[in-house]
């Protein structure tokens, strides 16, 4: 930190290094803290999936968490891309949608901004509850549309999970709604009204002034959304099938097992969970980085 | 503006869409929690009444509640400070090369909790380390994102000259810091805070996993509650208390911010 920014002689080159001296300085904390967490953990989990921290025996390196249940392990990851695909895309246009009204319709949209920051802060554990008791075969969907318990889908616990991409889906197209919402907010109402004045329709403002805009938050947000469901386990783990499970439900079933074998098949799932966000996030750098969202 | 009044009745239709799928998975619990009975697949409950109420103080939600508030608590208090700082160095550009810190700060988004937790759990069980300290470790590392980049983008709106100015005029570095910068940036700053604090109140599965069910959270008690007993009153009631506390927190903010900015203008 310069003490005497004016009174001091020093070059302006020197007055940069110190300021970022003083940068290093503020961001060390929390990258060393960051660094420090998910080294270790993300460390004890790879050793632990190669056979190398057992619980109890010798350390031996053997691929046998990843090899054992290599089947299961394929159908939570397919289940796993599926659920969260399906969210994704769902949150990103319900997002899209819910911050398009409140950018466009300016006065009278409170309500729908009050309840898109409601349900950002509801956890979702409670949207799992309470979209558990609106789907599932006696739930209030159910009880209120007069289908009959017995020919109701199954939209719990099923063969798709249904439940489970809408529980996600919800709670995550508010959150791209604000971040979308919070990028775009006053450029929009700027830009749109000279796209007005020089005479384009509505549909056309959308398509070549909000969305264009729109594009990098509406990217970065659904990227995060992706990652997430991929990673999330209560909503699958109250909404979900026994099997097929998803890949953080199975990694929690096999680390609770009562035989310790099981746990280099749970820390080989977690690999696999952490290895596909990873793989995701990196495929869609380069995407970002075009629209600017790195920005 | 002329345009809208040609759509109004559509854009009506998608408001009042937008506004059901917002609140419709969160009916269900109002319902349920004020109903006492409610069997088969009647319509309405056959009786309303507190049952619920009564059975979520019995399954203590009052201690669990406070438990979650502490880890929130707990959660903010690491992670704000150390977004702040971070925040400021990469709002102000005072790092000559941002993109290392940057990709490590952005990391524990793309990280799955339950794997981070689930590899801390075997490394604590070794060292000794008490559950609760590697909890809200856990959980101050993924709050931090949350924290760095809202505050990265409240310093983006300041004026880092304004700091500079307070201390020609004789404050110190730290005075301006206090006096100058932290003021203008409230609203990131409990922005930040209310994220952070959030992570730590809504948490699951970290709590699940490394706590072994020992450390009795709110969502702790809604997921037992949810998973098992089939008891839907109880869910219901324990889900709405676990979300009551921060809505009313935002809404006495927002209502003080709103008062703020009035008083400001007149």
């Amino acid at each position: 930190m310069t003490q005497h920014p004016t009174s001091s002689p020093r070059s302006r080159g020197d007055r940069r290094a110190t300021r970022q001296l003083g940068g290093a300085r503020l961001v060390a904390p929390a990258v060393l803290l960051i660094l420090a967490v998910t080294g270790t953990a993300l460390g004890a989990v790879v050793a632990t999936s190669l056979g190398l921290l057992p619980l109890v025996g010798q350390p031996r390196l053997n691929i046998d968490g990843f090899t054992t249940l290599a089947g299961d392990l394929r159908a939570a990851t397919q289940e796993s891309l599926l659920t969260a695909t399906t969210a994704t895309l769902l949150a990103a246009a319900i997002g899209l949608a819910i911050a398009t009204i409140v950018v466009r319709a300016g006065g009278g949209v409170r309500l729908v901004i009050g309840l898109t920051v409601a349900v950002m802060t509801v956890p979702h554990l409670v949207g799992a509850a309470g979209t558990g008791l609106l789907l599932s075969d006696v739930g209030l969907a159910q009880r209120w549309s007069g289908i009959s318990a017995a020919s109701w889908p199954e939209l719990v616990g099923g063969r798709w999970p249904w439940a489970t991409v809408l529980e996600l889906a919800w709670k995550e197209s508010a959150f791209v709604a604000l971040v979308v919402f919070a990028s775009v907010g006053r450029h929009y109402a700027d830009l749109r009204e000279v796209a007005a004045v020089l005479g384009a329709a509505p549909r056309a403002q959308w398509r070549r002034v909000l969305l264009p805009l729109a594009a990098p938050a509406l990217a970065s947000s659904s990227l995060i959304v992706f990652v997430y469901s991929l990673g999330t386990y209560e909503v699958a783990r109250l909404l979900g099938r026994a099997y097929p499970e998803p890949l953080p439900v199975m990694a929690y079933r096999l680390f609770t097992d009562i035989d310790v074998a099981a746990r280099p098949q749970a820390a080989a799932t977690a690999v696999v969970a952490t290895g596909l966000a990873l793989l995701a996030a990196v495929m869609a750098l380069p995407l970002l980085r075009r629209l600017g969202a790195d920005r | 503006m002329r345009w809208r009044t040609a759509h109004q009745p559509r854009l009506t239709v998608i408001r009042a869409l937008l506004v059901f799928w917002l609140v419709v998975p969160l009916t269900p619990l109002v319902l349920w929690a004020g109903a006492s009975r409610w069997s088969g697949t009647v319509r309405l409950p056959q009786d309303f009444g507190f049952r619920g109420w009564q059975e979520a103080l019995d399954a203590g939600v009052i201690a669990a509640l406070v438990r979650s508030g502490l880890l929130g608590v707990a959660v903010a208090l690491i992670a704000t400070p150390l977004g702040v700082m971070a925040g400021r160095a990469l709002g102000w550009r005072l790092l000559r090369r941002p993109a290392l810190p940057s990709v490590v700060l952005l990391a524990p988004v793309v990280l799955a909790p339950f794997a981070v937790a689930m590899g801390l759990d075997v490394v604590i069980l070794r060292l000794g380390i008490p559950g609760e300290i590697a909890v809200v470790l856990v959980l101050s590392v993924f709050a931090l994102p949350y924290t760095t980049f809202t505050m990265r983008a409240t310093y983006l709106g300041l004026d880092p000259d304004l700091e500079e100015q307070a201390r020609v005029l004789g404050a110190s570095t730290r005075q301006a810091r206090r006096r100058v910068t932290l003021p203008a940036a409230t609203t990131g700053l409990a922005t930040a805070t209310g994220l952070a604090f959030l992570v730590g109140w809504s948490d699951y599965a970290v709590t699940l996993l490394i706590g072994g069910g020992q450390i009795v959270t709110a969502p702790m008690l809604i997921g037992s509650a949810a998973a098992g007993s089939g008891n839907d009153a109880l869910s219901s009631t324990l889900a709405i208390s676990a979300s009551l506390p921060p809505l009313v927190a935002l809404a006495v903010f927002t209502y003080a911010a709103s008062r703020r900015r009035t008083a400001a203008h007149s």
